[in-house]
């Protein structure tokens, strides 16, 4: 297993907090839109990814468990990994993500995984009885919200529904309280804004017990999440998505980068890589070894340095997970992947 | 000029609204048929899901500015590979309505969308030409007391006299009826105080926009297996 080792010889503790393993298989699809949508990863996967890292589309749509234990510990210096899974059930036969698999994965490698869950706010009563149930199973700490999902002839839905208000609460009331939004489009009414991000700033305001990890820092609405964050101190930015720019538009990724500790601060910005749509292991590379450019650098007056990354590597996850990291690092001297440093 | 080239022009108006770009230049336009005083456009997106609202405003917009050439008959207008190109094929070459088309998942039209679009383009315009002004020396001062017309009879180079433009433009569709050259969206002259927090807000809504347009052109690349210079030559 690799380790990242800063230029001062210290080892440097990564959380991932977003990665996924799916089923996109032709198998599994149900439709077009199944099709469509792991075409749709793989482009992004494509476009920003270092070319020596691109993936056979055939090995992308669906990947064993072993290979992202390679991808994102063996190769990808990261020490602990969150599942982030999305249900897709409109899409896909068993659904796009899996609980029982990421918990099979997570009881292999104990202390490696968080095993995020993830609940649809139009299941209604029925749902809110299954995320009970579930947090008994599963013991979920967080969950994903893809609110972009389809649910019969419904497109999407909004945090601030008032079902949305009432799983919430329902997280609320059994210690779920990490809640990780991915925004996506095609969200009714139709007629406006398809990407706002307001529901979180109404969700935000309602449960302040609640941690609200924004991915994708609310791209391609960094402005209106920007503002949101400064007024909401439980709201988070998840920096997958934006962190893979690192390669492609260096100058792009000082930009956010820059932006995001001026109108957050360094508490508030979590690593994520989006495993499988990208490799942990060149963004971790960039992501210590990048500078900000002098002229972005003076624009906002932010620091960002070794310590500034370490906390959104791992340092603000751990706090939102409960997680020790010294202790942690303990736990992990024994795990079988720690015996196969390369 | 041909037809195809005086249809091309006329689409080189139309912008995506969320990237404030033509679609000539971001490789939307797959191809133009002409076939005597028929045209048919065809148009592609950078993924399956892009937003059908936005999409709607492009397809209104090309068979807008296209039937204004004064030989066109009709224009259909055709949005390839997207989860809702059936319903935006059939309205917008039939000239309906978002809300006709729409009728079960909007409940209005579409013009505020375009209007916040347009608040967003005008930020985005507005903050280059303020950046450029402070970078050739001018003080905040100035720039917050300078009226349209001292705007218009600044001597600048050209590629100022570009940013000028675009910001003028962006601002003819807001009426204001200030004489100022840099107000608000909603015309409101700048005090000093205001200057730097005004610019900052401006300025993350220009990233993002250009954030937007950087990837949703690596996407149409990627899905269409476009390489950068063919897709130099399309927007040509």
């Amino acid at each position: 297993m690799k380790l990242f080792k800063a230029s001062n010889g210290e080892e440097i503790f990564i959380i991932d907090a977003h990665i996924a393993l799916w089923d996109g298989s032709k198998e599994n699809q149900l439709n077009i839109h199944g099709e469509q949508f792991i075409s749709c990863f793989y482009d992004y996967h494509k476009n920003l990814s270092p070319k020596e890292y691109w993936w056979p589309k055939d090995e992308f749509v669906k990947y064993s468990p072993e290979k992202l234990v390679n991808d994102v510990f063996m190769e990808g210096y990261v020490d602990m990994a969150i599942f982030q899974p999305v249900f897709l059930k409109e899409f896909y036969k068993n659904g796009f993500g899996n609980f029982d698999a990421n918990e099979e994965l997570s009881k292999k490698y104990p202390n490696r995984f968080i095993c995020n869950g993830t609940f649809d706010p139009r299941h209604g009563e029925r749902g809110l009885e299954k995320l009970e149930e579930n947090k008994e199973k599963y013991n979920w700490q967080g969950v994903k919200l893809y609110t972009a999902d389809w649910y019969g002839n419904s497109k999407g839905y909004k945090l601030s529904d008032d079902w949305s208000k009432r799983y919430l609460e329902k997280c609320q009331e059994l210690g779920i309280r990490n809640i990780h939004i991915h925004k996506g489009p095609t969200i009714t009414p139709l007629n406006r804004d398809a990407f706002d991000v307001a529901d979180v700033d109404d969700a935000a305001s309602c449960f302040p017990e609640l941690n609200f990890i924004v991915e994708h820092v609310g791209l391609p609405r960094l402005e209106d999440f920007c503002w949101i964050a400064t007024q909401e101190k439980n709201v988070y930015a998840g920096l997958a998505v934006a962190i893979a720019l690192i390669h492609d538009r260096p100058r792009y990724f000082a930009h956010i980068i820059s932006e995001l500790l001026y109108w957050l601060d360094e508490d508030r910005i979590i690593f994520g890589s989006d495993y499988a749509i990208w490799e942990p292991k060149w963004i971790i590379e960039k992501f210590l070894e990048f500078e900000l450019p002098e002229d972005i650098q003076e624009e906002t007056g932010v620091t960002f340095d070794l310590e500034v990354k370490k906390k959104i590597l791992a340092g603000n996850a751990a706090r939102l997970y409960n997680i020790d990291i010294e202790k942690q690092k303990e736990k992990l001297k024994n795990c079988q992947l720690s015996k196969w440093i390369a | 000029m041909d037809k195809e080239k005086q249809v091309y022009s006329m689409l080189e108006k139309v912008y995506d609204p969320e990237l404030d770009q033509p679609l000539t230049e971001l490789g939307f336009i797959d191809q133009v048929l002409v076939k005597d005083n028929h045209v048919k456009v065809v148009f592609r997106l950078p993924t399956y899901w892009c937003s059908p609202n936005f999409a709607y405003i492009m397809a209104e917009d090309i068979r807008k500015y296209v039937s204004e050439i004064e030989w066109v008959k009709t224009v259909q207008v055709h949005l390839l590979d997207h989860c809702a190109s059936d319903e935006i094929n059939h309205g917008a070459s039939a000239g309906k309505s978002f809300r006709e088309v729409f009728h079960n998942v909007s409940d209005g039209d579409l013009e505020e969308l375009r209007k916040t679009f347009d608040i967003k383009a005008y930020y985005a315009r507005q903050e280059k030409l303020m950046k450029y002004l402070l970078k050739m020396g001018m003080s905040k001062e100035h720039i917050t007391s300078l009226s349209l017309q001292e705007l218009n009879e600044l001597s600048l180079p050209e590629d100022g006299k570009l940013l000028r433009e675009k910001y003028l433009e962006k601002k003819k569709v807001f009426h204001h009826s200030s004489t100022f050259a840099i107000t608000t969206p909603e015309g409101k002259p700048l005090t000093e105080e205001e200057f730097s927090d005004y610019l900052k807000g401006a300025k993350l809504t220009r990233l993002s926009m250009e954030f937007n347009a950087h990837y949703c052109r690596g996407l149409l690349e990627a899905r269409y297996n476009l390489s950068a210079a063919y897709e130099g030559s399309l927007a040509k």
